[in-house]
């Protein structure tokens, strides 16, 4: 096949376990089978992609029908893509503490309505909890003889608890997912602060908006650092011309002493052991000291963009690969959260968080945290709910003037593109200077 | 093998274990072309199949599903295993044949899913694009065609066909971004060359906005930022399960004034749109549904799991995609009303869209968001705009009383909603 510069094909044949517990009741619990395959060929110019279910990937005729199906469709495009050459190399699967297999299904059950239970407290109205485990089994195959497969396990749950007092309603959630076993023994713990954060946020009060000082908890700081750095730092985005960041390695964008790291090797939730294209994945440091110094790559915005590292490809099953964030996170500094506290003086302490979305082409991002305190004197005062933070990518890592040394990571779904992989961000506690705190109080 | 003859096959099969069974199916192909820097990049062609089985026994209801033909008997195995956990309830069985309510038309026998189409389509979105000194970050044309199926023990056997037709860009002037999209069962509806002009007007005319300091104004939603914040907090608060579980606001409050009094909202299954259909995804009749009438609360959706736990019975609202099991949802759902006044005839902060409208309290309706494309509106025109900003909010609240609809309604996914003015908002300027 003369218009063949390359191909690869990756599969993905999975069981999917879900149980969903709504106040009590086992709304469902159960299992689903997927088994999706795509089929990539690099024609004369660009990408023809084809998606499938249940193919025999080791079934010769087929796949080349296949990869002759692809091809046909990479003759409509006109975008000149070439590959880089990629380090290759597959990183061992974590092992298993506890495989959730060997747990039956009505045990996962009795463990999540357990959960579920602690999260009913006194002023609770509603609690819910939901248990995720998705066990793949990967296969890889390119025209240049790479092949590899391995297995991901992943277990978690999330925990929500809905306070209700006099016509007004509060939430209080949790979550927690693993790729090193099964993880709902011992968790009630979370379930009960889903439901004390609910019944608390009843009396909180509305932030009033503006730019004052704040003080963010290492799972919002670790959001902040997936949306005002991460996307905007992958290869695809600044080979578009869609992120503020393109064109400026070796510039200054932060403080000095900040780093900020994607590193899909690291056992965190964003684990992978090779990335979707076959290539190695290792540490990437998108900031040393406040300088920008590396984009995330594929092999096709490596050789686009350059300035970076390969290995950050990466796809949902039945999708195609794309330049994805991984483990994501900010280095520990060395100020101590009491040190944080009173530097910050008079601000907002802002908790947790319910997500977030950025522009990276404007520079602009946004996101929520699920509740904080007014600091007033340096100490923690009046509760606050629903305060959203913005900030512009290219000032905002500059307004970092404290870095706290008590990094952790928060686990939690990344969407872009329409496909949505496992992902962990965090940080230690950060204090910003003049962070725009978008509340509606008077 | 794949289609009927199997559906009869598990429908036997499940029979023999389960008191009731229910087969949902869908399959369907699709081509994208996507824009990768102002050029077609991309060329994909996607097929699917899946099939989700549901049992019932003693009101257990038990659920799996497959994209794999080959294990449909460990998906009913799972489904049946599944049923074994469930927490018995109410139930009063799976629809059986009915007269449908009404006709819909969800499918285009002119689309082709070709990728030469799509292609075709990329070329007017992408001179669209050139009217403006923009440049083309990305975008896509996507051209689909399915075929969905719902059979149970009972006797339903209904299946129909619908196809899709979407066009997206994404244009970057410096640093200001602008994105338009349409999508439609119907070619024809779709003006490819209009979105790309779009997207490529508001980021050229968005550059170089001014400042804006904190403080309340009228603001214009266009319809798209409309549909974010109101799909994230209302109509998850018009469905049954989140009213019976005390996870809505609205619940206690049929008959009760909620919004303006211009204000209605309806699912009407039988206009043409993405959702059109004469039966939901459980096999029940679908009908039109007033949910607010001129601001009054009037009703919830529901669909037959709820329906029978709660005596209320389905309004055939089930939705599903795929394998999911289904969920109370919406066809066709309209924000509406008389058009009174212009909206933007009286100066006001006109808002295209908003950035992180999913981090809004979906309980609560308190949201806060980063504003995309903001404009100052006056008479009616996009005079000046803004650079960037923050609004803050409650959705319930802002709804109770609003300054006009405009004569801009769009489809925006299922969502039909025009521009909607509300006065004496909160702006928060960086």
């Amino acid at each position: 096949m003369a218009d063949v510069r390359y191909y690869d094909v990756r599969s993905v044949r999975g069981e999917v376990t879900q149980i969903d517990i709504d106040n009590g009741v086992v709304e469902s619990a159960g299992a689903s089978f997927f088994d999706k395959t795509v089929i990539r060929v690099l024609g004369p110019r660009g990408w023809g992609i084809l998606t499938r279910d249940h193919v025999d990937i080791d079934d010769r005729r087929e796949l080349d029908g296949l990869v002759a199906a692809a091809a046909r469709l990479a003759a409509v495009t006109k975008d000149a893509i070439s590959l880089a050459d990629a380090p290759r190399g597959v990183l061992a699967v974590p092992p298993l503490g506890e495989d959730p297999r060997d747990v039956d299904l009505e045990e996962k059950t009795r463990l999540l309505a357990g959960i579920e239970a602690a999260a009913r407290i006194e002023g609770v109205a509603n609690t819910r909890a939901r248990y995720t485990e998705g066990i793949d089994a990967v296969r890889f195959r390119d025209s240049s003889e790479n092949e590899y497969s391995f297995e991901a396990v992943r277990s978690g749950f999330s925990v929500l608890a809905i306070a209700s007092k006099n016509g007004v309603m509060q939430m209080g959630s949790e979550r927690d997912h693993i790729t090193t076993g099964f993880n709902l023994r011992d968790k009630q713990g979370l379930g009960r602060k889903a439901g004390e954060v609910a019944v608390s946020l009843l009396d909180a009060k509305l932030p009033k908006g503006g730019a004052q000082r704040a003080i963010l908890d290492p799972e919002l700081a670790g959001v902040f650092t997936h949306e005002a750095v991460g996307h905007a730092s992958e290869g695809d985005l600044v080979r578009e011309g869609a992120s503020v960041l393109g064109g400026k390695i070796g510039e200054e964008i932060g403080c000095r002493g900040l780093v900020i790291v994607d590193d899909p090797s690291l056992h965190e939730f964003g684990f992978i052991p090779v990335d979707a294209e076959g290539v190695a994945v290792q540490r990437t440091e998108i900031i040393r000291d406040g300088i920008l110094r590396s984009f995330l790559h594929n092999r096709e915005t490596l050789a686009a963009v350059g300035d970076g590292i390969p290995g950050h490809a990466r796809a949902e099953h039945g999708a195609p690969p794309i330049v994805r964030m991984s483990n994501t996170f900010i280095e520990n500094g060395d100020a101590s959260y009491d040190e944080l506290l009173a530097e910050c003086r008079d601000g907002i302490l802002l908790i947790g968080s319910r997500g977030g979305q950025v522009d990276p082409g404007r520079g602009i991002f946004q996101f929520n945290a699920e509740y904080g305190y007014i600091v007033r004197g340096g100490e923690t005062t009046d509760m606050v709910r629903d305060v959203s933070l913005s900030g512009e990518i290219l000032s905002t890592l500059h307004n970092i003037t404290l870095i706290g040394d008590d990094r952790r990571m928060s686990p939690g779904y990344c969407g872009k593109g329409g496909q949505s992989v496992p992902v962990s961000d965090g940080a230690p506690h950060l204090l910003l200077e003049g962070a725009v705190i978008g509340g509606r109080g008077e | 093998m794949i289609g009927d003859d199997l559906i009869a096959r598990i429908l036997r099969e499940g029979e023999r274990r389960a008191d009731e069974v229910e087969v949902f199916y869908a399959r369907g192909t699709s081509v994208s072309a996507e824009i990768k820097k102002g050029i077609l990049g991309t060329a994909e062609e996607s097929e699917a199949w899946s099939m989700a089985i549901r049992t019932v026994r003693d009101g257990r209801i038990g659920s799996s599903s497959t994209g794999d033909p080959d294990r449909w008997k460990e998906c009913l195995e799972a489904a049946l295993a599944s049923g074994r956990l469930a927490t018995p309830q109410q139930w009063g069985g799976f629809p059986k044949p009915a007269e449908m309510a009404g006709t819909a038309s969800s499918s285009d026998p002119d689309i082709v899913v070709a990728i030469e189409d799509a292609a075709g389509m990329v070329d007017a979105l992408l001179a669209g694009a050139a009217e403006h000194p923009v440049e083309v970050v990305g975008g896509s044309a996507d051209l689909a065609r399915s075929y969905i199926a719902v059979a149970n023990t009972n006797g339903v056997t209904y299946g129909m066909d619908r196809t899709v037709a979407a066009v997206s860009l994404e244009a970057i002037r410096e640093q200001s971004t602008g994105y338009e999209f349409d999508a439609s069962p119907f070619r024809a509806d779709i003006d490819a060359r209009s979105v790309g002009e779009e997207a490529a007007a508001l980021a050229a005319r968005s550059l170089g906005g001014s400042e804006v300091a904190t403080g309340r104004y009228d603001v214009v939603l266009s319809p798209v930022a409309a549909a974010s914040i109101l799909g994230q907090v209302i109509l998850p608060a018009l469905s049954g399960r989140n009213v019976k579980a005390g996870r809505s606001f609205l619940a206690d409050k049929v008959g009760e004034q909620v919004f303006d009094e211009t204000l209605s909202v309806y699912d009407d299954p039988f206009a043409p749109g993405l959702g059109s259909t004469a039966w939901d995804a459980e096999g029940t009749p679908t009908r039109r549904l007033v949910f607010v009438e001129q601001g009054v609360l009037r009703r919830f959706a529901y669909d037959l799991k709820t329906g029978y736990r709660y005596g209320e019975g389905s309004t055939g609202s089930a939705v599903r995609s795929g394998g999911d099991t289904p969920g109370i949802g919406f066809h066709n759902l309209f924000i509406d009303g008389p058009r009174v006044k212009e909206p933007g005839d009286e100066r006001a902060v006109w808002i295209h869209d908003v950035v992180g409208a999913h981090t809004a309290n979906p309980f609560s309706g308190d949201f806060s968001v980063e504003i995309s494309n903001p404009f100052w509106i006056e008479g009616g025109d996009l005079v000046e705009p803004i650079r960037t900003a923050m609004f803050a909010g409650n959705a319930f609240e802002m709804l109770r009383a609003i300054g006009g609809l405009g004569n801009d309604a769009r489809h925006v996914g299922r969502l039909t909603i025009p521009s909607i003015r509300l006065n004496n908002q909160q702006i928060i300027g960086k």
